[in-house]
């Protein structure tokens, strides 16, 4: 009876971690999470730098998250728990985001807290990741796509109070396909002018063409000096919009 | 003192001792009522956010097709009756209802490449698929403070007191098992 009560104990210890902490903790960063470990040290940085200085002016939160695995939860409420136990945002203004990716799943998700669902309704999130995150994050260059994605919702978030210094453009997925097709029409052209040369019995140059340059995961948490960051308490409805890559 | 007084005041000191006991709880009880209508509320209106989006919808599919009338008369009730549900029952009937009749439509776009790559409906599907996430954590955040607000009142001394107060249990917002599974196909 005893042993059973013993074992009963232990086996309940060790599935309560597992059940209670699913979630990740934020980081003394806060702004940044990279679990997955996917994010360069400069884009963590420029994030960190971007969403203190604009909590500071504006008290929203923009905060990235990158994970391994969901745990085996769906990411929709993954998401939300996550905004909720972070509290993105001001408790008053609920004026969170938080962009979410997780690797294994190949998903990822904005949520968006209730302050901010006027100025980012879902449409316009999913649009967002269409078009400034997506495109990369099917490379598997999480650390460009989520660094433009940020950009982009930075814009967004920023603009609407009114904070318009340090606004850095995202880079559109349209125009950089235009500038690939320049590009391919450069390259076909230099081609032919390179067979024009050998055909004029001249050595061939050292062209060549690299496309879009991929920056892998070199990335590493931390070293950032400043005191760390936490949520304001904000709170989040469900609202953002998902996409698999 | 007569034996009868000293009963008075046995039986006044037991009601001042229940009175006490009961305004403590009374209160967090109304609290936790107040907490319970709020969500429910929410739920109502992600619920009509949700059938506002409809008509946008059909205007969008039919732009587009021809032949999915059938599909189409089924949400459209749907979302009827959605908007007439009178209770908490009947709304989760009739959104159950809505959520099948959409499954059904999402199954017959994949025909229609145009339509699902057309701008209108990357946005009507973000902004639907938006809302029912809204109404998914709604639920669950409207259940847990039902499931308090329930524990409450089955505790003592409110199990004794909630019903002469006017707190009775409340309902669940509950997806009925199996129902959200199968899309009655008819050929």
């Amino acid at each position: 009876m005893k042993k059973k009560l013993i074992i009963y104990l232990l086996v309940s210890f060790l599935l309560l971690p597992t059940t209670v902490l699913a979630l990740v903790k934020p980081t003394k960063e806060f702004y940044v999470n990279d679990y997955a470990d996917i994010l360069s040290e400069e884009t963590e940085n420029y994030i960190v730098q971007k969403s203190s200085a604009l909590h500071k002016q504006t008290k929203a939160q923009i905060v990235v998250v990158t994970v391994k695995n969901l745990e085996g939860r769906d990411l929709e409420s993954y998401a939300t728990d996550l905004f909720r136990s972070f509290g993105i945002g001001d408790k008053k203004e609920n004026n969170g985001l938080l962009l979410l990716v997780s690797l294994e799943e190949r998903q990822s998700r904005i949520e968006v807290g209730y302050g901010l669902e006027g100025v980012l309704p879902d449409a316009k999130t999913g649009r967002f990741q269409d078009t400034y995150m997506i495109p990369y994050f099917k490379e598997d260059n999480f650390d460009e796509g989520m660094l433009n994605g940020y950009k982009a919702f930075y814009k967004e978030v920023a603009t609407f109070y009114g904070y318009t210094e340090d606004i850095d453009e995202p880079i559109e997925e349209d125009t950089s396909q235009i500038i690939e097709i320049v590009a391919i029409v450069m390259y076909v052209g230099i081609i032919i002018i390179v067979i024009g040369f050998i055909k004029n019995g001249r050595g061939p140059g050292g062209f060549y063409y690299g496309g879009r340059s991929y920056r892998g995961g070199s990335s590493s948490r931390g070293g950032f000096s400043s005191g760390g960051f936490s949520g304001g308490g904000g709170f989040s409805g469900g609202g953002g919009s998902s996409r698999g890559f | 003192m007569s034996k009868q007084a000293g009963i008075i005041v046995g039986i006044l000191a037991v009601i001042i001792v229940l009175i006490s006991l009961v305004g403590g709880s009374y209160n967090s009880l109304v609290t936790k009522k107040e907490h319970v209508d709020t969500e429910y509320s929410n739920i109502s209106i992600m619920l009509e956010r949700r059938a506002d989006l409809i008509p946008n919808l059909v205007s969008t599919v039919k732009g587009y097709t021809t032949h999915e009338t059938e599909i189409i008369d089924k949400i459209t009730t749907a979302r009827k009756n959605l908007l007439s549900a009178k209770d908490i029952d009947e709304m989760s009937k009739a959104n159950d209802e809505l959520t099948n009749s959409l499954q059904a439509l999402m199954v017959v776009v994949e025909n229609y490449p145009d339509l699902k790559s057309s701008e209108n409906f990357i946005q009507l599907s973000d902004e639907l698929a938006g809302t029912e996430n809204r109404i998914a954590v709604a639920r669950k955040d409207y259940n847990d403070a039902v499931k308090e607000y329930n524990t409450a009142v089955k505790k003592f001394p409110m199990n004794i007191f909630a019903s002469m107060f006017g707190f009775e249990q409340k309902e669940y917002f509950e997806a009925k098992e199996g129902s959200a599974q199968v899309p009655n196909v008819e050929f």
